[in-house]
Parts: C-alpha cells; sequence; structure tokens
C-alpha cells in the first residue's frame, strides 16, 4: 500500500516538486538532444500565441540548473522565487526528516489569506513580463 | 464521509497528495499508452485503429464508468485512494467522471498548472475536480 501519511506543509510540497523538476532539468538538454523531443509546449501559446505566466518555466529551469543565471531570468524570473523556497525549505524539511524539528503547522488563515494575494499579485506580474517577452506589450 | 459538508475545516491531509494523485494517473494510462504504442508500432491502419479503439474503451470503463460509480479507476485502485463528490462524499457518477475527464484540459491550458494545483490547494484539487467539485481522498 502506497500511503504517504506524513503531513507535508505545502512549501514541502512545492519546494520537493522544484527538486524534482530541477533534477530532470539538469538532464533535459540531453534528452532532447538524444532524442529530439521539442518538449511540451504551452498549449495556451500553441492555440493563440499569447503567453501564459508559466511561459518560460521549464527553460528557466534547465538554466537555472546548469548555472546559467541570466538566461533564467530572461527566460522567466519566477523560477528565482522557487529557488529561494527551495533553499528556505530544503534545511526543514531535513531538519524533520532526521527528528531536528516537529511536523509542520497550519498557518493561521489571515496569513494564508496574504500569502494567496501575494501569490496572485506575482503571477499577474509574470504574466506582464511574458507579454512583454512576447512583443504584446 | 461528506467531506466538505460535515468537516468545512479539514486538513490538506484528509487529501490525496500530488505523488499519490500522479502515480494513479500514471497506472490508468500505462494501458492506453501501451496499446497506442502496439496500433502504431504495428504499421498497419486497421490494426491501429483497432487499438486506438480499445484504448478509448479502456479509458470510457476505467476512467470514466469505474471512477464514476466506484470512485476508483484502476491507478486509484492500486494506490489506495477514491475519487468523491465534495458535496455528497459518494462516487460522481460515470457522466461526470466523464466530464472531469474532458475538464482536464483546462488544466494544460496555462503551462500545465492545474496539473500542480495539488501541491498547494487546499483540498488538493485540479482545476477540473473545483468545475466539478470533487476531491480524491485516501482510503
Amino acid at each position: 500500500m502506497v500511503v504517504l501519511r506524513r503531513g507535508y506543509s505545502v512549501p514541502e510540497h512545492v519546494s520537493l516538486f522544484a527538486v524534482g523538476a530541477a533534477s530532470l532539468g539538469a538532464v533535459y538538454p540531453a534528452v532532447v538532444a538524444h532524442t529530439g523531443w521539442p518538449g511540451l509546449p504551452c498549449p495556451l501559446r500553441t492555440l493563440t500565441g499569447v503567453p501564459c505566466p508559466f511561459c518560460g518555466m521549464t527553460t528557466a529551469t534547465v538554466a537555472l540548473s546548469h548555472g546559467e543565471w541570466a538566461s533564467a531570468a530572461a527566460a522567466n524570473p519566477l523560477v528565482y522565487l522557487v529557488a529561494i523556497l527551495v533553499a528556505g525549505t530544503v534545511p526543514v524539511l531535513l531538519a524533520r526528516t532526521v527528528g531536528l524539528a516537529g511536523g509542520p503547522r497550519p498557518w493561521p488563515a489571515a496569513k494564508r489569506r496574504r500569502v494567496r494575494w501575494a501569490m496572485a499579485v506575482v503571477v499577474a506580474l509574470s504574466w506582464l513580463f511574458q507579454l512583454h517577452r512576447f512583443g504584446f506589450i | 464521509m461528506a467531506y466538505a459538508a460535515e468537516n468545512p475545516a479539514v486538513s490538506p491531509a484528509a487529501y490525496a497528495n500530488w505523488g499519490q494523485r500522479v502515480g494513479a494517473y500514471l497506472i490508468d494510462y500505462v494501458p492506453i499508452f501501451v496499446l497506442e504504442l502496439i496500433g502504431i508500432v504495428s504499421r498497419n491502419a486497421i490494426i491501429w485503429f483497432v487499438f486506438i479503439l480499445a484504448s478509448l474503451g479502456w479509458w470510457i470503463y476505467n476512467r470514466c464508468i469505474q471512477a464514476g460509480r466506484t470512485g476508483q479507476s484502476l491507478g486509484k485502485k492500486t494506490l489506495h485512494l477514491r475519487l468523491l463528490s465534495e458535496k455528497t462524499g459518494e462516487p460522481i457518477g460515470a457522466g461526470m467522471a466523464f466530464a472531469r475527464d474532458i475538464c482536464h484540459i483546462l488544466d494544460s491550458l496555462a503551462c500545465y498548472i492545474g496539473w500542480l494545483f495539488p501541491l498547494w490547494d487546499a483540498k488538493r484539487q485540479t482545476f477540473a475536480d473545483k468545475i466539478i467539485g470533487t476531491v480524491v481522498i485516501p482510503e
């Protein structure tokens, strides 16, 4: 039975995913070069030509996992936000794994609301960035 | 178990996490991938068509009928998960399970971000789950 009973916080979930994505990003160019696979295009941009706020994240993740800081920022600066989250969360995650820290505690509703609004603003700014990057504004 | 109705403040840990959901999804789609691959490598239009129909049949049986009537497709059964209506706590029926899979198109629209929503959503729902009003819970 494969059931993860341990409770992970939202930052932990996102960080674990980001670490996995970065690991894939490290081998992604080799896979593309070997197979000729063009990667997953953004359906919104493919259908309408308009980018979404998350366009460029694959390029940015691959660039960051190869230490190409400027290329990562040029593709999608959101990747830096995720990298900061990973840098802040992974030590806590490791401390919890070895028993040096307790389990995650739920945030108060007001704090969750503030974070949701902040993320909405960040996503809106990212969309503006992508619209500018693709010459719409 | 009417999750939302009886437990409005239920913890996200009460819902299946992203890894479990991805695992169940992959298990559901492995037979479809294999059937379509056999059809493609056969290099025969009739055999290809038969295998496309077979994969479509499997998708309807597994993802719509089984998941809709029992809450468990093969993947969810293997990983001990269940798809339920967040209002009634009951399986959603084949028609709504079909509609939910169609709504997964919206999960892919903006760089597939909807598929990542269970990473941070309070009820660990995708866009499709929010539209149809479903949750996936561990047994």
